[in-house]
């Protein structure tokens, strides 16, 4: 069977980072052609040399390209009390041995979707950004990308406000941008993700394998491992993770066709995922296929043997 | 006998308000003290109609008060393809047998209000236009307000747009005004009320009561469910009767005590009820929102409440 060529968009990141170790390891389904960066978690030049260091960690020198500096229309906010002054929860990594494409983010991925004529699938695991610029400035991106898998938006309710999630929050024009793009969009919003948790249990098990990417795990996921464990929650969510493991292996995951837009007219909602997936009202089209539940027992499984399967 | 709670209706009849007057009329400890219309599912003009039927029916003689023709701020809009071009298509209904009272719903409910040694419980089942302008007009007797237990938005979806339940979406500016009151409020969702299903089984037994409230309550059931059933619903969503139900028998009902803001702006989320079930807000509390309804408990209330009446009604 042929591999699925990938576009990786992210914010780099705590679990951006666990879900570009996911993806590099489901090369049996997966072929990784290309990584963007955007600012989210932490600003876009961290970003991008996280991202450049985590692929030296996995010793595949991923071609790199930095994107958006802030969203579209609003101001740029990080998310570091989550993800650490770095994005990858304080972890030092060794410097980068090579670096980001001269390219911009959006150009770069518009090489990539004509290269691959249609069958490009893009995973963007943070603000939509750099995604929205492309479909803007390339009018044929629409009819080039397979499909947009996403980490971001609820079906309903939200963490950073009561109506909206952090990705879509923080540039919503950009992922109103994708929605009308007419581009099928895989949603793994906060209904599955925050069901893809890994237990403290789990992550231990991981870090027993000392590996230099387990050592990484570990060291990145701690300051977010205690956030977790401040808010109750079962374990580790690993919100970027779903979508990565969505293109590979649907059958973990359960979902629905609906139509999905998002507000960007008011401020109380600002951002949310406005979605007919349980009301009467239904949109003309439906536009998204909105994930709901994931096998976590399986999920798990897959995660520690990815991470284990690293070896220096 | 435990004393009874004076309450105020005010609705938009409308099947499902029918039926929240039919378990209002039936309940002992419940004593209602007024009636005010709306514009909502239909026209003033046919709500009212509708009200003043549906009283003579159950034989309630309270005052009836007709609201204006429109929300606080925007255009009327209403729900003909529910309810039908009378607003309560389906069975036939007495004539009213009374006349409408010359008080405003304001007037009516502020003089409720004043005269009540007790405090008075409000269910609008309709848009808040009438209950926000009650606030708005006289501030000075919110302490008189027991509860506001309404029937309108939810916290998981909408239903006439994605976000917006009907009632709310038709005036978010008199829903904002209630919301913010400080007054104790009960929330009958879509949450709980699409789960408040009366099922087609359940028809026939609420029919085989054998007297006319029965009979025409099995109708409006039965017209009530064509329209639902074309949409997907195993049963007849019979929303506004759960505002009563936290009056009556609040132990059907699991609330969650949560920080809720109406939505009064946006492309798509005006009239949306935004609960911050999650607290990341930090906010207090403001309102009590039914999330689960007990369906076989909801159901046999029902039918429990249509056994009341007398053969002729009443």
């Amino acid at each position: 069977m042929s591999k699925i060529p990938v576009w990786f968009d992210a914010d780099t990141g705590v679990d951006d980072a666990t879900a570009l170790l996911l993806a590099n390891k489901l090369d049996e389904k997966l072929q990784i052609v290309g990584i963007s960066c955007v600012a989210g978690n932490v600003p876009v030049e961290q970003v991008t040399e996280n991202t450049l260091r985590i692929c030296d960690l996995m010793k595949k020198q991923y071609p790199v390209f930095k994107g958006a500096g802030k969203p579209w229309f609003k101001e740029y906010h990080d998310a570091c009390y989550f993800h650490g002054n770095n994005g990858i929860g304080d972890a030092v990594l060794p410097k980068e041995s090579y670096e980001a494409g001269k390219e911009k983010a959006w150009d770069a991925l518009h090489e990539a979707a004509l290269r691959y004529e249609g069958q490009l699938e893009v995973i963007a695991v943070g603000p939509l950004t750099n995604i929205a610029t492309a479909i803007v400035k390339y009018p044929d991106l629409n009819k080039l990308i397979k499909r947009v898998l996403i980490m971001g938006g609820a079906a309903s309710g939200g963490n950073v406000t009561p109506a909206a999630e952090f990705n879509i929050y923080e540039d919503p024009h950009a992922a109103q941008t994708l929605f009308m793009s007419g581009i099928p969009v895989v949603m793994c919003g906060l209904e599955v993700t925050m069901q893809a948790y890994l237990t403290s249990e789990e992550i231990d098990e991981i870090h027993g394998h000392h590996s230099s990417v387990t050592d990484f795990y570990y060291a990145c996921t701690r300051i977010s491992h205690r956030a977790s464990q401040r808010l109750g929650l079962p374990g580790l969510c690993v919100h970027d993770a779903c979508p990565v493991l969505f293109a590979a292996y649907p059958e973990l995951f359960k979902g629905e066709e609906a139509g999905v837009y998002v507000e960007t007219q008011s401020e109380l909602t600002l951002g949310k995922t406005v979605t007919d997936l349980y009301s009467d009202f239904q949109f003309p089209e439906k536009n998204t296929f909105i994930v709901t539940d994931i096998d976590r027992e399986k999920f798990a499984k897959v995660m520690i043997e990815t991470l284990t399967s690293y070896r220096d | 006998m435990e004393k009874r709670i004076p309450v105020l209706l005010d609705g938009d009849p409308g099947h499902d308000d029918a039926m929240a007057w039919v378990l209002a009329k039936a309940c002992p400890f419940i004593e209602i003290k007024g009636i005010t219309t709306v514009a909502g599912n239909q026209t003033i003009e046919k709500t009212t109609y509708n009200a003043m039927r549906v009283c003579t029916l159950l034989g309630i003689d309270a005052p009836i008060a007709k609201g204006r023709s429109m929300p606080l701020l925007c255009a009327p809009r209403t729900a003909g393809n529910i309810h039908g071009q009378s607003g309560l298509d389906g069975p036939s209904l007495p004539e009213p047998c009374m006349e409408l009272s010359a008080l405003s719903p304001v007037e009516l409910m502020a003089k409720v209000l004043r005269e009540s040694d007790e405090p008075v419980a409000i269910i609008p089942t309709g848009p808040m236009t009438n209950v926000a302008a009650l606030l708005l007009a006289h501030p000075e007797l919110k302490h008189k307000i027991r509860v506001i237990s309404f029937m309108g938005g939810g916290i998981q979806s909408g239903n006439w747009t994605a976000a917006a339940e009907f009632n709310i979406l038709v005036d978010p500016e008199a829903a904002d005004t209630v919301l913010r009151s400080g007054i104790p409020l009960y929330m009958a969702g879509l949450d709980i009320t699409e789960r408040a299903l009366i099922f087609p089984n359940d028809f026939e037994k609420i029919r085989s009561v054998g007297n006319e409230v029965a009979r025409v309550v099995a109708d409006w059931l039965e017209f009530f469910y064509k329209f639902h059933r074309e949409i997907g619903y195993e049963g007849a969503p019979v929303h506004d009767p759960c505002a009563v139900v936290a009056l009556i028998k609040p132990e059907l009902i699991t609330y969650e005590d949560m920080y809720v803001e109406v939505e009064t702006k946006g492309q798509y989320c005006r009239g949306m009820t935004v609960g911050d079930r999650k607290g990341v807000l930090g906010k207090k509390p403001n309102v009590h929102v039914g999330m689960k309804i007990n369906r076989d408990g909801f159901a046999d209330l029902l039918l429990e409440a249509v056994k009341t009446f007398d053969s002729e009604g009443k």
